[in-house]
């Protein structure tokens, strides 16, 4: 079930090549929208949609592109809604939504350093789950299980 | 010169589990935190991605080891829904029985580890003994204690033994009459007011502006449950209420879990109930063959068949114990997810972290984070 009200808003504000909303079972739909609008869809989902919970940030790589899965709740509908970004694998890099969702701050984290999405403007990019310096993203395709990663661990002069 | 990090953690018994908060205190006064997490990463996300369907249930147990079947339920829904699967009534039933049975466990862990850390010692004997009469009927149906591999795609693996119901019954009335035992231990503590009375305080609109959701959302006076407004399973068959309270601190989530607890028998003797009346089967009977008949040894060659299947996303939300728990499954026509994307509940609550402990003291740290319910398999996965 597509919230018709909110494809028209969004319609609204952007036109429908730049963004469109398509049904996704369970959820208020979900919304294909350029990277390079992120911010203001954010925005416009917090503020006139009254979407005020992120839930979650995910990375997905495929291969050729990553994606970025944004999914929000809306106490007032009652309602998750998907939003989803395509950025080029060869340059994975988009704006952070933690200054308009502060929740989004470590989701973005875990996305960056599994998936490497680059979050730009993020406050504060660190590594969360793996150590400072793991220069991996174990969760590309490209990294295989079963092939043993090898470490440079330095050795410390005491 | 007078302030100063310290840190609280790994191995600080407030942590309840593996993780690092470095604290900088000015004096008594915590002035800044910064989490640090990653202990416990196991790469659930990505071993899932090199497992057939039914072997990822267990990595669920392990993703959250004081709540497996919430876990397994949240893999299960995404799963169904990725590859197409409709369930029998009867296994939507068990799991809601199951997932109830669990909270009450989960919450009696934390009732356990929580009054301890306030400085209260019987409780924790009581909480753990009680905890362990659930683990005990849930090895009467599973055969795990903790771990329990039970759940499938396509239903339950196996019906309940002959007489499950009635002990379920009896142990709903021991619990029900424990939970009067365990208020009066906590609320007539003068100790236990001192140290949990307002503090550790997080509003409605800095919980959801924070992503903090559960007993903590809900101690804030925001009557939210995932089981209330997106039901799931038998979610929407069943009766109870959502508590709620308004000051948002650490005795608020205490009372808030304490009803929690409450409701969770009064669903699970509905259940019971049904469970009764409606005999059936509890799997789907007629589920692809490389998902394997629900006492298949995984790894038979069904699973090795060519699969030839429709794509599929699956994305599901369930009330964890400690809160809103989302799992996010492609499906993209293998014999594994081609990714899975779980969100705990205590990630968020953790993340929020400077919100509710800066500006307290050093000693409410180990009540406040008590008060979070933390369980860092799930944070780290």
């Amino acid at each position: 079930m597509v919230g018709e009200d909110i494809g028209e808003r969004l319609a609204g504000h952007w036109g429908t090549d730049r963004l469109h909303i398509e049904p996704f079972p369970g959820t208020a739909g979900k919304v294909r929208f350029d990277p390079a609008l992120v911010l203001d869809v954010l925005r416009v989902m917090r503020d006139e949609l009254q979407f005020a919970h992120l839930a979650m940030v995910a990375g997905i790589d495929w291969e050729k592109h990553r994606e970025v899965l944004y999914a929000l709740w809306s106490d007032e509908r009652k309602q998750y809604i998907l939003l989803s970004a395509d950025i080029p694998a060869e340059a994975a890099h988009i704006e952070s939504a933690s200054s308009i969702y502060p929740s989004a701050n470590w989701h973005e984290r875990e996305a960056w350093e599994l998936v490497g999405i680059t979050f730009d403007h993020h406050p504060d990019l660190r590594h969360l789950l793996t150590p400072d310096g793991y220069k991996f993203h174990p969760l590309l395709r490209s990294f295989k299980l079963h092939e043993p990663e090898t470490l440079e661990v330095k050795r410390r002069d005491v | 010169m007078s302030e100063m990090w310290i840190n609280m953690g790994p191995q600080h018994p407030m942590t309840h589990g593996l993780w690092n908060l470095r604290v900088k205190i000015d004096g008594e006064i915590v002035v800044d935190v910064d989490a640090e997490m990653g202990y416990l990463h196991r790469g659930i996300e990505k071993i899932s991605e090199d497992r057939h369907y039914n072997e990822v249930i267990t990595l669920m147990d392990r993703c959250c080891y004081v709540a497996g079947m919430a876990w397994e339920h949240l893999y299960i829904l995404a799963a169904e829904e990725a590859l197409h699967v409709t369930v029998p009534e009867r296994a939507l039933y068990i799991r809601v029985m199951s997932e109830e049975f669990q909270r009450v466990a989960s919450h009696l862990m934390w009732y356990a580890a929580f009054v301890q850390d306030i400085g209260l010692l019987t409780p924790f004997l009581y909480g753990m003994r009680d905890r362990d009469l659930i683990l005990d009927l849930f090895q009467s149906y599973t055969g795990g204690r903790m771990t329990y591999e039970y759940m499938r795609v396509g239903g339950v693996r196996n019906d309940m033994p002959p007489g499950f119901t009635d002990r379920a019954r009896k142990l709903c009335t021991w619990l029900i009459d424990r939970f009067k035992e365990y208020d009066t231990l906590c609320l007539a503590s003068t100790i236990f007011h001192k140290r949990c009375d307002n503090i550790g305080v997080l509003k409605a609109a800095a919980c959801r502006k924070h992503g903090v959701t559960g007993p903590m959302l809900r101690s804030a006076g925001v009557k939210a449950d995932i089981r209330k407004d997106r039901p799931y399973a038998a979610y929407d068959r069943v009766e109870f209420d959502v508590p709620v309270q308004q000051d948002a601190d650490v005795t608020a989530r205490y009372l808030i879990r304490m009803e929690e607890m409450r409701q969770s028998i009064r669903i699970i003797r509905q259940t019971l109930d049904w469970l009764d009346a409606h005999p059936g089967p509890v799997i789907a009977p007629q589920l692809p063959r490389w998902l394997g008949a629900p006492y298949a040894p995984i790894g038979n060659e069904g699973y090795l068949l060519k699969r030839n299947y429709p794509h599929g996303l699956g994305f599901s939300a369930i009330e964890e114990p400690h809160g809103e728990a989302l799992a996010y499954l492609v499906n993209d026509g293998g014999e594994h997810p081609y990714r899975v994307k779980f969100k705990s509940p205590v990630f968020a609550n953790i993340s929020a972290v400077r919100e509710y402990v800066v500006g307290y003291h050093v000693a409410d740290i180990p009540p406040i984070m008590g008060s979070v319910d933390i369980c860092v398999g799930e944070v780290d996965r």
